[in-house]
């Protein structure tokens, strides 16, 4: 049950707290709600949530959506690009404008001198390649493009460090840090004490496993088209965070809040990339502001893999030591991570304390800056690279032991959240093991295997199993405004943004239920921070536990007032009505109204209904897990890996709309598949350039190369973590995939790979023994 | 120059380097076709060339010259969808949405030539079409669905 306070109480409205962001625990003023609704419990029956609906902007997204930033065609718009730095360190002597300004069609040329130091623009210091030094304008984006290819930048070359090695021998990686250490030192988490439980397990192993820098890759490049009227400035942008957006431009610029509008009507994913406004947004804004006209800056794709985030690379250590029927005692982690030039601490230690019940941990991470770009957040940071280091070491304690690997890890599930010492609103990780264990077949997998062989001796099979843990409670602040229209449609408006997983969808559904009204009835207006409260950016898997109880408690609150209304006019008491597919009901009578019967004979009078989020319970912690497994077929002749099939059984509560869910765990696990086998950003260590830039050369996973995936959530109501059930659910879908397939090469294989991505050339080495 | 766009007749004063792309989106303000790399490298701006799927990103305005271009608006609209539009829908092959003009028709492309492809007939087809949301399941099953309806209507 939760303690967390309530309104009415002694404390007043507005209290502080602690919650927990993507990992780190913040102390936060929260609003306690008017009133909660009763938790729709396990047993609720309910109409649209847990439907099947389809995308209430599905067809608009068949037909060629016209909402993207990319597509905003304002009158006499104009068109951006960006100039960038091609070494990685660096001191900028001279710069020549002439020929780009001398360009017919060019309209503006943005230096460092032309900008506010708070957009942190330009600059004369070169410390990443891909860095912006300037920007050129132009009637139309090629003209922009090619003027933008005759800035010439005289540059004298600094030393560098492209590496966490090179980053600690060397001096600082760029002005104002005094040594390149992110936080000054490296990171040491312990619980217990390690070393003892390592010097008295009676079995240890250590594995070195390294990850690579990956790259989001959206399809819809970081995009911006600012246009001001008078001193109000509209932005459309990209982004999973329209009011973060709002603040940043705010503060860049040094105008009020109230002068800047942020739309994001569609957009083209995300992935953990566009958190924030960037380079592009205060070069479209400040453009637009000297020429008096809208002008689009869109990052162009070479841009796009260079400068606007990534997942950094790791290189783990990790020891652990267990008892000989395989109960962890230890689990010991070193880790190196070269975050890029900015960003934060963000690294793999951070699953190592959560995912396996075990006394002693410690994590030690040493994160550096280094000249390169810098990081972003890419769907679970830090655990997706965590996981496949633990797991791996895992695998190797399970064969160091002579256990399936399946069967060590349900001897060692984490029953309670060990980094607070406190229970979990609820955790069916065994049932998720169990279940697909069963889908995958993964006691019958030796005689499966005999089965195959068949095919050629040079084909082997494997299989592998992982695990995942992430929190996924969401949280406040999170507001939702419901207006009836008098045609008895309804708008239900919240600050927030929809990145292709649904937002809109799921919003209409618990809309409606709430309501009692039809799904069509229902209209999302989210995307415009002018017409909707404040919610949080969409990341940390936090949007619907977030938001659902908010827009539920507006509804609750608009039916309230629907229902008085309707009482009047029926002639009965609030209490005997009931709303149903749109139409208020006489409870056990046939006398009726429709929704829009009520609305229309109030004329202009406006029911309205207000919802906010309130806190999480203080004492449990509120995750998604879940397992996934992967079976594999490795050519040792050619050392590609094929993955055959992916089976994912996931616990994240309440399931809204399973079609929705089934396609963000899809997208998790094939972007974990690209990660195992084919994502690399790589870079020259000795001229600090990155080598693969573009889709080519970056490989990111195609239809051909795709498993037969089996998703499946073990749905049911958490009614303890909020009042509608309901977890998170886009980035514990990554979290596994990349070491189930590790499991499943080095199964097959008899040789661990223990670098990704598993690149036929690695593979190959690790069959040789090098 | 004179071509024709979705069955209308379009002149347009164009120069030698503009690509179709540009054409399209920039010109004719089409923006249903997307542009998400500009180097063919994603098959985003797949549009149909006398019903031959083609990166428009990579495809000078001029070398189409009197020849019949197709785009997403041609193929359907929210009112009056395509039964590939339809089974998109209907099995969830959009997320984002971004990529997703560019698979339809690359897929529309495939129906056109072949009433009944199996799954390995869809990914080959598809295969220049990439999607960072991971939908790549859910379309293949959404071309099948749809090639299954064109020929039970066809049958009638
Ligand atoms: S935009 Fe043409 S292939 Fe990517
Ligand atoms: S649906 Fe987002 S890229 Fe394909």
């Amino acid at each position: 049950m939760s303690d967390a306070p309530r309104s009415g109480g002694a404390k007043g409205r507005f209290v502080t707290t602690t919650v927990e962001v993507e990992g780190r625990t913040e102390q936060r003023v929260v609003e306690l709600p008017a009133f909660e609704p009763e938790p729709w419990g396990v047993d609720a029956r309910l109409t649209h949530v847990g439907a099947r609906a389809t995308r209430t902007d599905g067809a608009l997204k068949a037909t060629g959506h016209p909402g993207y930033t990319t597509d905003v065609r304002r009158a006499n718009q104009a068109y951006a690009a960006i100039v960038r730095a091609i070494v990685p360190r660096g001191r900028i002597t001279a710069l020549d404008l002439s020929a780009a300004r001398a360009f017919p069609g060019v309209l503006d040329v943005l230096v460092a001198a032309d900008v506010p130091a708070r957009t942190r623009l330009f600059g004369a210091e070169i410390t990443y390649t891909g860095q912006p030094i300037a920007a050129v304008c132009a009637t139309t984006q090629e003209i922009a493009d090619a003027a933008a290819r005759l800035v010439h930048a005289a540059v004298e070359s600094l030393p560098f460090a492209v590496t966490v090695e090179q980053a600690l021998e060397g001096g600082a990686v760029r002005p104002k840090i005094e040594n390149n250490l992110v936080g000054g030192k490296p990171i040491v988490l312990e619980r217990g004490d390690v070393a003892a439980a390592l010097a008295a397990a009676e079995v240890t192993i250590t594995r070195e496993v390294r990850t690579p820098c990956v790259l989001h890759s959206a399809m819809e490049p970081h995009c911006a088209v600012a246009e001001w009227d008078g001193d109000r400035l509209t932005v459309w942008e990209s982004t999973q965070g329209i009011y973060r957006v709002r603040d940043n431009v705010a503060k860049a610029l040094g105008i009020p809040l109230t002068d800047v509008r942020v739309i994001c009507e569609a957009m083209g994913g995300g992935f953990g990339a566009k958190n924030y406004a960037g380079a592009h947004t205060y070069i479209a804004a400040i453009f637009a502001r000297r020429l008096g006209r809208a002008v689009a800056c869109v990052v162009d794709r070479t841009g796009e893999q260079i400068d606007t985030g990534n997942r950094p690379s790791s290189w783990q250590r990790i020891t652990l030591g267990a008892t000989r029927d395989g109960r962890l005692t230890a689990i010991d982690l070193e880790a190196r991570i070269p975050i890029g030039i900015g960003g934060f601490e963000g690294g793999p230690g951070a699953i190592y304390h959560e995912l396996y019940a075990c006394p002693n941990v410690r994590t030690r991470e040493t994160s550096a800056f280094v000249n390169t770009a810098a990081m972003a957040a890419f769907r679970a940071p830090g655990h997706a690279e965590g996981s496949v280091g633990l797991e791996i070491a895992m695998n190797a304690l399970a064969l160091e032991l002579g256990i399936d690997p399946l069967a060590l890890r349900m001897r060692n599930i984490a029953m309670r959240d060990q980094k607070k010492d406190r229970p979990y609103t609820g955790n069916r990780l065994a049932e998720c093991y169990e279940e697909g264990a069963r889908r995958i077949g993964w006691h019958g997998r030796e005689a499966s295997k005999a089965a195959a062989g068949p095919r050629g001796e040079h084909l082997k099979r494997g299989y592998g199993v992982a695990a995942q843990v992430w929190s996924t409670g969401g949280g406040p602040p999170c507001y939702c405004n419901i207006r009836f229209n008098n045609d008895g449609t309804a708008d239900v408006m919240a600050g927030s943004q929809d990145l292709g997983t649904g937002t809109r969808t799921i919003l209409a559904q618990v809309a409606a239920e709430a309501l009692g009204h039809r799904l069509d009835g229902v209209r999302a207006v989210i995307g415009d921070t002018a017409s909707a409260p404040f919610a949080g950016n969409s990341w940390g898997s936090m949007t619907v536990a977030s938001l659902a109880p908010a827009v539920r408690m507006a509804a609750e609150d608009a039916r309230r007032s629907l229902l008085e209304a309707a009482a009047g006019l029926l002639g009965v008491a609030p209490t005997d009505l009931e709303t149903r597919d749109g139409r208020v009901t006489v409870r056990d009578t046939d006398r009726s109204m429709t929704f829009g019967e009520v609305t229309a004979k109030l004329g202009n009078v406006m029911i309205q209904g207000q919802g906010s989020r309130g806190p999480n319970p203080q004492d449990a912690g509120i995750v998604t897990t879940g397992a996934q497994f992967a079976e594999v077929e490795v050519d040792t002749e050619t050392g590609v890996v094929r993955v055959l099939r992916v089976v994912a059984v996931h616990d994240a509560g309440r399931i809204v709309n399973p079609t929705l869910a089934e396609s963000q765990l899809e997208g998790g696990i094939i972007q974990g598949l690209g990660f195992a086998l084919f994502e690399e950003r790589r870079l020259d260590a000795r001229s600090g350039l990155p080598l693969n830039v573009g889709l080519h050369e970056y490989k990111v996973p195609t239809h051909a190369d795709m498993p037969v995936i089996d998703g499946h959530f073990l749905d049911g109501a958490d009614p303890k973590a909020n009042h509608v059930g309901v977890r998170g659910i886009a980035e514990p879908a990554i979290i596994p995939t990349a070491p189930a397939i590790a499991g499943a090469v080095a199964d097959a294989l008899g040789v661990e790979v223990n670098e990704l991505p598993m690149t036929p050339w690695r593979v190959l080495a690790a069959l040789r023994g090098d | 120059m004179n071509l024709s766009i979705n069955g209308r007749a379009v002149a347009a004063d164009v120069a030698g380097a503009t690509t179709l792309l540009e054409l399209l989106r920039d010109t004719l303000a089409l923006t249903g076709t997307k542009r998400a790399c500009d180097i063919g490298e994603c098959g985003a701006c797949t549009v149909l060339v006398d019903g031959r799927p083609i990166y428009a990103c990579l495809t000078l305005a001029h070398a189409c010259e009197g020849q019949a271009i197709r785009t997403i608006e041609g193929l359907g609209a929210p009112g009056a969808p395509h039964a590939l539009q339809e089974a998109f829908v209907a099995e969830d092959a959009a997320q984002c949405g971004f990529c997703t003009p560019g698979q339809l028709m690359a897929a529309a492309a495939l129906l056109a030539a072949n009433a009944d492809p199996s799954d390995a007939e869809v990914i080959a087809a598809l295969s220049g079409n990439l999607c960072r949301c991971g939908t790549y399941p859910k379309i293949v099953r959404a071309v099948r669905r749809a090639a299954a309806t064109l020929r039970s209507s066809a049958d009638v």
